[in-house]
């Protein structure tokens, strides 16, 4: 009973490994060639949500006028750049 | 069905190997398919190993004694829940509980990031696979969960009683999800250097992971304190045990990590810091699996001698070596992109935390390894008391509960004075409040750290008030909510940040908690007949009868007291000791009247037949808002790391002064 336990996982764990081997190889999928564009996507979010933050510390009177306008000008042109490089990648994707 | 054991951990590494393996291959010539083999290598690691759990299990639960664990931590009379987690009463079991989540653990990664991190993915899985191939060899070749004895005897010696209890049934697979867990961060840390991709992708991929480790420590080791204080019965929770210390430096590191992440995030800045802390704290997880399995400190918590050291000590020096010459190699794309501009700015408290928390975890870390330095230099194991590590706890304590209170108060990049004193306005006119009661409990300097602590701990909740207020107020105008509608908005709009906050009200209970604890706790002894009174710090105890009873699986003796103070009688209080037949051993089982501003812990130290009743009385204050300070920072990470909608709107773009507000 042993052996045939044995035997059945064994059989198991090797076509696991072996069947994306045997098959065609996969396509890269889209998704997987967008992680460039992921990861200006999320630096963008975490961006918008610095702006959002320094918009809300001034209101609540956190930040000075001036220190606001610093920290808030800084972060926009962040913004900006970071959808220049989205737009970019996605102008060299529809290419 | 332990020769079914044994072969599944060794397909496991055979498994693992394999992954290691096709990842590299997969990276090296760009062929996808090996990366798709290898985590399907991953799978058959995670069916595999949970093939030898529920072999282990079966054989516990079966009364199996001809396999060694089963013989040594089960018996007959042992309940079918302890045979359960007798799983991780072994050595060896243990490491096998560590080996199964830590294939749970890579499933979960190789499912996450199925159409993500894909240029990261081949060095993940290696390096998962690396540290799993290590464990099952280690499983395979040097301690085995399914060694088996001869002659068979006819009964176990069954589980240690002190692990019998429900805190020990929880508490190690908390602290092992907790360890495991920081392997993703320092894998995806190891795949971002390898591959040269050290922009934020792999900081996204690993702050819900070292949250997640965070939280389970966190569980595991406010567990572990509840289990010493009902279980050991000398009236504390924490003794500084090098195990417990071994449990509270990674979580130490983890805790700075959490922190200079958001300065990277934000600012650009400490990304070699953030390196570094990712390389430690999971070094110092395996450090502390090093520290329970070598037998080179002792412990109540530690497994006995074994020839594991070594094995642990080589993975810790090839792992400490490997990343710091990767991360030297890497260093000039880790250059900050900006510098601090102000000692006053958020990024700089962030960054004075952050030495605070390393700080404290190299002291810990020496004073836990001091003994053992000790005796390679002088030949003497020179032991580090309790003294050694209040004295150094107790200030960086306070400083940090100062800063706690600070940090989100000031502003990234730079504070002017007058936002400061605007600011803190409020928080100090509540710390000076606070000094009143706090100079009255100091009696003339003796306790003045506790005082300093109630007066720093109201200066820090008045500051996450203050910052609760601000934001509710500015919602309420801006949207026209409700007030309890704008407080949601807090945090549905903001989960990281206020349920930040609510982690830092934890801490403040904790520590408030931990210095009135210390400084204003007491202890007595009474010899008390049937019938006779004795008081202990105001409180009278009466003993009103013993009580003795026996089965097949212990031998139990206790006493009833009547408890009261002022006259007035508020509880009965029924200490009692138990015998263990099968290890002959004994367990105390204490009394605790638990209050918001005590508690009264009571502790049977012997039952004569004539009904002399020896207890240890201890009057514990606050020692409630430790445990409720531990649920509020899990609760408060939780609200941290959930995931929230992203607004789909983006920023329009506007120069200073025109509306560019950005939309939610």
């Amino acid at each position: 009973m042993a052996y045939v336990l044995i035997a059945i996982l064994s059989v198991l764990v090797v076509a696991m490994v072996a069947w994306p081997l045997l098959g065609r190889a996969p396509e890269p999928s889209v998704a997987e060639q967008g992680d460039d564009r992921r990861a200006v996507e999320e630096e963008l979010q975490r961006s918008l949500d610095a702006i959002r933050e320094i918009e809300m510390d001034h209101r609540a009177g956190a930040l000075s006028d001036e220190d606001f306008r610093a920290l808030d000008a800084d972060e926009r042109a962040r913004a900006v750049a970071l959808m220049r490089r989205r737009d970019a990648q996605d102008d060299g994707a529809g290419q | 069905m332990t020769l079914v054991g044994r072969a599944a951990l060794l397909l496991a590494f055979a498994a693992a190997l394999y992954a290691v393996g096709a990842a590299l291959w997969s990276r090296r010539k760009g062929r996808r398919e090996f990366l798709v083999s290898a985590e399907r290598g991953v799978w058959a690691v995670f069916a595999t190993t949970t093939t030898a759990v529920g072999v282990m299990w079966w054989l516990l639960l079966s009364d199996r004694f001809d396999v060694a664990d089963v013989a040594g931590y089960s018996n007959r009379t042992l309940g079918w829940r302890y045979k359960i987690t007798a799983l991780w009463g072994s050595q060896a079991g243990s490491l096998l509980l560590w080996m199964w989540l830590l294939s749970i653990v890579a499933v979960l990664v190789v499912v996450t990031n199925r159409r993500r991190n894909r240029d990261l993915m081949p060095v993940v899985v290696a390096v998962l696979m690396g540290v799993a191939a290590f464990f099952t060899s280690v499983l395979s070749f040097v301690t085995s969960p399914f060694a088996t004895v001869s002659p068979v005897p006819a009964d176990g010696r069954g589980l240690n009683p002190l692990l019998q209890n429900a805190y020990m049934e929880s508490h190690p697979p908390m602290l092992y999800i907790g360890y495991v867990a920081l392997s993703v961060p320092f894998a995806f840390a190891i795949a971002a250097l390898v591959t040269r991709r050290l922009d934020s992708t792999w900081i996204t991929s690993v702050r819900r992971w070292t949250i997640l480790s965070w939280v389970f420590l966190t569980i595991g080791i406010v567990l572990g304190s509840r289990w010493a204080y009902e279980e050991l019965g000398w009236g504390g929770y924490w003794a500084w045990d090098p195990v417990e210390n071994a449990a509270l430096m990674p979580w130490l590191v983890a805790t700075a990590f959490l922190h200079s992440v958001m300065v990277q995030e934000r600012r650009g800045m400490l990304r070699i810091w953030n390196m570094v802390l990712v390389i430690l704290t999971f070094t110092l997880a395996l450090f502390g699996t090093f520290l329970t399995r070598s037998g080179i400190l002792s412990s109540v918590h530690a497994f006995g001698e074994s020839t594991l050291g070594p094995y642990f000590l080589a993975l810790i020096v090839v792992i400490l070596a490997g990343s710091f010459a990767l991360l030297f190699s890497r260093m000039s794309l880790l250059r900050s992109e900006n510098s601090l501009e102000s000692y006053i700015s958020r990024e700089a408290i962030f960054l004075y935390n952050n030495l605070l928390l390393v700080g404290l975890a190299f002291a810990v870390f020496w004073g836990t390894m001091f003994p053992v330095l000790s005796e390679a230099v002088r030949g003497d194991k020179i032991t580090v008391g309790q003294g050694f590590f209040n004295q150094v706890a107790a200030p960086i304590g306070l400083a940090l509960l100062f800063f706690t209170g600070v940090g989100p108060m000031i502003p990234w990049r730079k504070a002017s004075p007058r936002e400061l004193r605007r600011r803190f306005g409020g928080p100090l006119v509540v710390a000076v409040i606070a000094v009143i009661p706090a100079v009255y409990l100091a009696q003339d300097g003796a306790h003045w750290w506790a005082a300093a602590a109630i007066v720093l701990g109201a200066f820090t909740l008045a500051c996450i008030a203050s910052e609760f207020w601000r934001g509710i107020k500015v919602r309420h105008q801006l949207g026209g909510t409700s007030w309890p509608g704008a407080l949601g908005q807090l945090f549905t709009r903001n989960r990281r940040r206020y349920g930040g906050y609510i982690v830092h009200v934890g801490v403040v209970s904790i520590i408030v908690a931990i210095a009135c604890q210390g400084a204003f706790s007491s202890q007595g002894d009474l010899a008390l007949r049937t019938g006779q009174s004795g008081e202990v710090s105001g409180y009278r105890f009466t003993n009103e009868g013993g009580t003795r009873a026996k089965d097949d699986h212990k031998m139990s003796v206790g006493v009833t007291l009547g408890v009261s103070e002022g006259g007035n009688r508020f509880t009965t209080l029924e200490p009692g000791v138990d015998v263990f037949l099968a290890q002959q051993q004994r367990s105390s089982e204490v009394a605790v009247d638990s209050s918001p501003l005590r508690d009264v812990y009571v502790v049977l130290v012997g039952l004569t037949p004539d009904g002399l009743a020896r207890i240890s009385v201890f009057i514990n204050p606050m020692m409630m808002w430790i445990w409720i300070g531990g649920l509020i920072m899990v609760l408060g990470s939780v609200v941290a790391a959930w995931p929230s909608r992203r607004p789909r709107e983006a920023v329009v773009p506007a120069p200073a002064g025109a509306d560019g507000r950005v939309r939610e």
